[in-house]
């Protein structure tokens, strides 16, 4: 393709466009709505991920010791733990440290506060930072074979679910988004269609002279990419705003929700918008040229 | 050369538009296509530029084998050739200028290739003076020139007419035979089919006949040889 091509494509392009202004107005449209749909799956996906990571490094297991075990017997098992793969970091607590903490913790409750000083119902035990939350039940049980120890507690059905429920999320995003890319398709290949239709004569010459098919096809698929990628545009740019205005909000009546950045949310929203727009437009533009090529 | 080895066509209702035709064309000779409408003249020309694919048999223009031809080389085979359309298929909202610069575009020709060898060939068909008219500006004759200066403009090998002068008066039709004739001495092979009984006669020239399909005639000084 050489430079007079090159001018040919980006004149009839430009020329298509304008000729066919509100059935392009009405395919950017078509695209932007269905781009911002994704793109609504996108953040919610991409919190929940967020959420998860989150909770994930604050994931911690709990394991607490029989009582009337000797603190030997427990320092052994803090030092043989220390060793076990997947251990990031093994704290010891006596109960006497866990009842400072929950008084530090609530101290209005004076009940409980003078319940624990009085006699400190609680235990001695472990808190266990691992490297991979993942690890987290081997290690539970591991710990519970010991016979000195009383019980171990971790958030990982918490993790567990949330992880399950992104994974349902993307699915249904992906489903939906599917139907949508199949009516922004359509939409567009109608565009694209009348284009062609109010050319066909032109593209019957065209043919009939020696145009190749890819020569024909470049302004019409350019045509699409421009539709699909200007309604991806309208879609970034109202989710920017929205998001924008999302974590404002949240930063004052949600204080403690972790929302993703907003840096992290748009680029997943710009990729995979961008290159959907272009994708259904230039699918869009080869779907609607089949027919009239054939000559 | 042009070669048809026992090619028939048959159309999807059943009818045949060729029946066992072998022809052979070489290069720069002027041919006559003739013989009664629905004969099979205007079958035969767009086999040759692939408009429709032979059903039996073999067309060959210079090294392309047409039944086996890709999409792709379709393209590189119609380059070789100009075709004046029967029905000259002009783009209306372009200029005679645009008409026939158009052709060059396609093929990838540089602006400057084309300011250039436009006015030539306008020049050569008589229209110089009306580049920038509109074709429903223009008379019937003068469409159908600036057809033929689309079908010349990329310097083809082979020019392929189908009855160019069929709906022009006898003094315009001559006129546009003259050309063709013009363009036949300047080494372009001329394949026409057309039903212009006294051009025929007067010219001389190699007249292949075709009647229901079959080709009934071939005479390297023929005459038109119906009752018109």
């Amino acid at each position: 393709m050489n430079l007079n091509g090159i001018g040919y494509i980006v004149r009839e392009t430009l020329r298509n466009l304008a000729r066919n202004s509100w059935m392009s107005l009405a395919s950017v449209s078509t695209v932007a709505i269905s781009m911002f749909v994704l793109s609504f799956f996108l953040v919610l996906t991409t919190n929940l991920n967020h959420v998860t990571t989150v909770l994930q490094s604050q994931v911690e297991m709990k394991v607490f010791v029989n009582p009337k075990v000797g603190r030997l017997k427990e320092i052994s098992l803090l030092n043989k733990a220390r060793h076990w793969p997947n251990v990031r970091h093994i704290d010891f607590f006596t109960k006497q440290q866990a009842a400072n903490s929950l008084k530090r913790e609530f101290p209005n409750q004076r009940d409980l506060v003078a319940l624990i000083s009085k006699s400190n119902p609680l235990f001695d035990g472990y808190d266990v930072f691992t490297y991979r939350p993942q690890a987290i039940p081997r290690l539970a049980t591991r710990f519970e074979k010991d016979p000195i120890v009383h019980a171990v507690v971790y958030e990982g059905q918490v993790v567990t679910r949330l992880a399950k429920l992104s994974k349902v999320l993307r699915w249904v995003g992906w489903v939906v988004e599917g139907l949508l890319g199949l009516a922004t398709l359509f939409i567009i290949v109608n565009t694209i269609r009348l284009a062609v239709f109010a050319r066909r004569r032109e593209v019957q010459v065209m043919k009939l002279v020696g145009a190749t098919d890819w020569f024909i096809r470049w302004p019409f698929v350019l045509e699409g990419v421009i539709l699909g990628l200007l309604g991806a545009v309208v879609a970034d740019l109202v989710v920017d705003a929205g998001y924008r205005w999302l974590t404002g909000v949240a930063a004052i009546a949600l204080p403690f929700w972790p929302l993703a950045s907003l840096a992290s949310v748009m680029t997943q929203v710009l990729l995979f918008t961008l290159i959907g727009g272009v994708f259904v437009g230039i699918l869009a533009s080869l779907v609607a040229l089949r027919r009239f090529l054939r000559v | 050369m042009i070669r048809l080895d026992k090619v028939s066509k048959r159309y999807p209702n059943g009818h045949y538009g060729l029946v066992d035709v072998s022809l052979t064309i070489r290069r720069g000779e002027f041919i006559f296509l003739v013989g009664p409408s629905g004969a099979g003249k205007s079958s035969l020309v767009r086999l040759l530029y692939r408009e429709e694919a032979a059903s039996q048999g073999e067309v060959y223009v210079d090294q392309f084998k047409l039944s086996t031809l890709r999409r792709g080389q379709v393209a590189r085979l119609r380059r070789q050739l100009g075709v004046v359309f029967q029905d000259v298929k002009l783009l209306p909202q372009r200029t005679v200028y645009q008409n026939v610069a158009f052709a060059m575009e396609v093929v990838g020709a540089s602006t400057r290739d084309i300011h250039k060898r436009v006015p030539q060939v306008l020049e050569l068909v008589g229209l110089g003076r009306n580049r920038e008219n509109f074709p429903h500006q223009l008379s019937g004759g003068e469409q159908q020139r600036v057809g033929i200066a689309r079908a010349l403009v990329n310097n083809p090998i082979y020019v392929i007419a189908d009855e160019p002068t069929g709906n022009l008066d006898p003094e315009t039709a001559h006129e546009i035979m003259k050309l063709f004739v013009e363009i036949n001495r300047r080494g372009a092979t001329v394949i026409m089919a057309t039903h212009a009984k006294e051009i025929v006669n007067q010219m001389q020239r190699r007249v292949v006949a075709i009647e229901q399909g079959r080709v009934v005639r071939d005479e390297v000084r023929g005459v038109y040889g119906y009752e018109s």
